[in-house]
């Protein structure tokens, strides 16, 4: 039934996938199996959208899929020590006054099925939100979206703000959204731009060693 | 031998016509530039006329091929295999004429019916003398008293700096330009006052001068927005004018130095000079109508994207930097939002003929794309999205602007492409319009997934090269051994990008009025992309709901018609601002289930071709 369900979020067959999950449940099964599924599948959907097989609507829906998913799978898990297998955590936002999620949504999705623990902040996240979450989550990786290059300063506030709580060197800090190059990251602050949702896995990647 | 007369409307040419001469080879004659793909062989079927008179040769069997019993009935024929058998009258459908014929004809104007804010009043003043020593602003105002209407009790101060001397040189004759209670131009007896209208794009800039008497246009002319140097699109201009007070200002400097220059421009095509402008209106999307007059604008760009004001503004032309008639004003329509400006409620305006009693959606499609949905009791719900320039041909590997030797519409075979420039040039690129075309007929003849992926294999023009595929307009070979043209699967997702902003805006707008797209009576699509594309390759990608093609109507650069609407007729100003009262605004990307929404629509539906 594992690979029943990894294939059915790879193919995003949405309903199919609610119900293997169940069946699975149902029939006794660890839900870490569950879970395991779902990071095989979204690896394919990673991997196809790389290919160009897939496209938005597919990313959308399988990150709808994969929520639903973890909403009944996730309760059963609890005090499991989440996490223990991640390569790292990545706190993710879309920075105060941008209310874009769509690209953000995606990069948190890619970042998510290639190991990552990633905390979404949402949209129109402000400085002091990013500050405290980087405090009680300890995450490794801070990810910024802003999708206007209006957004820029507010990145720029934000690394400031980090930095002045005194925690930008606990931190690696990524941009992605509007179009981006060094002198962007340079006037943000930022560590390194990436200009899609697998640039942002490789450049985690590089950051924390995992391949 | 004999010929015809044949009259080719509604444009208006016509001429003799020979037997053996077909209506394609007689209307290129006669310089009507229809649209034929496959050379005139019967085979594209997009050179379509209609016979409103007379006799012509018998229906082809590619007539029976191509259109229904009942446009035949109707007198439909391809120019291409049609020949007339006496005197003849044919009509030419809008999609049946190339881009820039259209845009030549399209200006279509709407009937208003005249109410300026301002009037010449043809004075003759009594001289003052030692009896009576009346001050000469003052002979002016008693002079002006007795006709109907407020009462006149102001002169504009520049007007002051100049009355006396040009009274005495005018010989105490005058017309005074009045405008509610205010003197605001005293012109030499028998001027009539002009107005300027203009559409402020961020792009394009549209002026027209009006007789304000007759309002007649008196002169008409295109240009570029001057601000184009400091950023193509409104948000980098934003991020330039953010960056100092003097980056601002020199926006401000160069929009208004621009407005001076077409203003002195088409006065002097009319013979006039800007001082007898006597009333400018400019519509423009927020951005364009803050940096005008000095507001500022980062706050439109940024959530919750608010104008610093929405109001209609009238304020001193001088004020602004515009050098028009003494005490003339500028006045701007009002705002709606941040990113729906004066230049969509002139649209709206310019349209209400269209939508008024009826479901009605209007829409300007730019790289932001701002649409209306409106109810036959006049309530409005307005958003806009960000569908990005690639309709405007940026972000396509050979996208290009509507300019000669771009392919602007295609028709894709089973076996190969046809397709038509602009201009009947050497194909340079593919613009807005060419781009539609080809999407939505690839989708048509099966070569796209429903996510859009192309399928090799799929036709003999589907190739893979260093790992992107791509449809294959004008081969290598076909352009002489230059760069092969093509839409590429990068093009192919950014189309639908952009087209899923769109589809999801009317798809919300509808919801929230709980509407079906069956029930609209009229879709309203305004603005130079929009009038040139193919209202069915829209529809086979979803880009409008598939409706009977009468309830589409293309209506061209209706903006600078409100522009030119609001200047003839304080009626229409009021209508503006009664109209802002009724406008419900809705911030699209934080509709509940945007992002599913706007995912799914960046698929393409299975349709039957429209017709």
């Amino acid at each position: 039934m594992r690979e029943a369900l990894t294939a059915a979020i790879a193919d995003i067959r949405e309903e199919d996938a609610l119900e293997l999950t169940q069946q699975m449940l149902d029939a006794g099964e660890d839900p870490r199996e569950i879970l395991e599924a779902c990071r095989e599948g979204m690896a394919l959907v990673g991997a196809r959208y790389e290919e160009k097989d897939y496209f938005l609507p597919e990313l959308i829906v399988a990150g709808d899929v994969l929520k639903a998913i973890a909403e009944i799978v996730k309760p059963l898990l609890q005090g499991d020590g989440e996490g223990a297998d991640t390569l790292a955590t990545i706190v993710i936002g879309t920075v105060e006054g941008d209310i874009h999620d769509v690209g953000k949504d995606i990069v948190a999705f890619m970042l998510d099925s290639n190991n990552f623990e990633v905390i979404d902040l949402g949209v129109d996240v402000p400085a002091s939100k990013f500050i405290e979450e980087i405090e009680t989550r300890q995450p490794e990786i801070v990810a910024m979206s802003g999708f206007l290059t209006l957004a820029f300063d507010q990145m720029k506030n934000t690394v400031a703000a980090i930095d002045e709580a005194g925690l930008r060197d606990r931190v690696k800090i990524m941009i992605g959204g509007a179009p981006m190059d060094d002198t962007v990251t340079k006037y943000i602050g930022a560590d390194a731009y990436g200009t899609d949702a697998s640039a942002a896995v490789t450049l985690a990647k590089s950051w924390v060693g995992g391949s | 031998m004999t010929t015809f007369q044949v009259d080719f409307q509604p444009i208006g040419r016509r001429g003799p016509c020979r037997p053996d001469e077909s209506f394609l080879e007689f209307a290129r004659e006669l310089g009507i530039d229809l649209i034929s793909l496959c050379g005139g062989h019967g085979l594209c079927a997009r050179c379509r006329v209609q016979i409103v008179e007379g006799h012509v040769s018998d229906p082809t069997g590619a007539d029976e091929e191509h259109l229904t019993e009942r446009e035949l009935a109707e007198g439909y024929r391809l120019a291409c295999g049609c020949f007339p058998r006496g005197d003849c009258t044919v009509g030419v459908p809008p999609e049946s004429l190339s881009t820039a014929m259209r845009s030549q004809i399209e200006s279509r104007e709407t009937e208003v019916a005249l109410a300026p804010l301002v009037a010449a009043v043809e004075l003759a003043l009594p001289r003052p003398s030692l009896e009576h020593p009346a001050a000469d602003a003052d002979s002016l105002l008693a002079a002006l008293r007795g006709r109907p209407g407020p009462r006149v009790d102001a002169v504009d101060v520049d007007v002051l700096r100049r009355l006396s001397p040009d009274l005495r040189t005018w010989d105490w004759s005058c017309a005074a330009i009045v405008r509610g209670r205010e003197v605001i131009s005293v012109a030499p007896p028998g001027s009539r006052p002009v107005g300027l209208a203009v559409d402020l794009g961020t792009t394009g800039v549209a002026g027209y001068l009006l007789d304000l008497a007759s309002g007649e246009v008196v002169a008409s002319k295109g240009t570029m927005n001057p601000q184009i140097a400091y950023g193509e699109d409104i948000v980098s201009r934003i991020t330039y004018a953010r960056n100092s007070p003097e980056q601002r200002e020199r926006l401000r400097e160069v929009a208004i130095a621009g407005l001076n220059q077409l203003a002195a421009e088409l006065c002097a095509e009319a013979g006039l000079s800007a001082t007898d402008v006597a009333e400018a209106v400019v519509v423009g999307n927020t951005a364009m109508h803050h940096l005008l007059i000095g507001l500022p604008t980062e706050q439109l760009a940024l959530s919750p994207f608010v104008p610093a004001v929405s109001d209609a503004l009238a304020i001193k032309a001088r004020d602004a930097g515009l050098r028009l008639a003494p005490g003339a004003y500028l006045c701007l329509l009002p705002n709606i939002a941040g990113f729906i400006g004066g230049d969509h409620v002139a649209m709206l305006l310019a349209t209400a003929g269209d939508w008024r009693g009826r479901h009605a959606i209007a829409l300007d499609i730019g790289t932001n794309t701002e649409i209306s949905l409106i109810t036959p009791d006049g309530a409005v719900r307005s958003l806009s999205c960000a569908s990005g320039p690639a309709f405007e041909g940026y972000h396509i590997k050979d996208g290009t602007r509507a300019t000669a030797g771009a392919i602007e519409r295609v028709q894709v075979t089973d076996e190969s492409v046809r397709f038509q420039t602009i201009g009947a040039a050497e194909p340079s690129g593919i613009c807005g319009s060419g781009i539609l075309d080809a999407i939505g007929q690839l989708h048509l003849a099966g070569v796209l997934s429903s996510n859009g992926r192309i399928q090799l294999g799929s036709h003999p023009r589907v190739r893979e090269a260093d790992g992107t595929r791509e449809f294959v307009l004008v081969t290598e070979e076909e352009r002489g051994g230059r760069k092969a043209i093509s839409v590429t699967q990068e093009d192919v997702r950014e189309i639908l990008l952009a087209k899923a902003a769109i589809q999801t805006g009317i798809g919300v707008l509808l919801a929230e009025s709980a509407l079906a797209a069956e029930e609209l009576d009229v879709i309203v699509i305004a603005g130079a992309f929009g009038s040139y594309i193919d209202v069915e390759n829209a529809i086979a990608i979803g880009l409008f709901p598939p409706l009977p093609l009468d309830r589409f109507r293309q209506v061209g650069n209706a903006a600078g018609l409100g522009a030119k609407l609001a200047l003839a007729s304080s009626v229409v100003r009021d209508e503006a601002r009664e109209l802002l009262d009724r406008v419900d605004y809705l911030e699209l990307a934080r509709y509940p289930g945007f992002s599913r929404l706007y995912g799914e629509n960046c698929r393409l539906a299975a349709v039957e071709p429209a017709r």
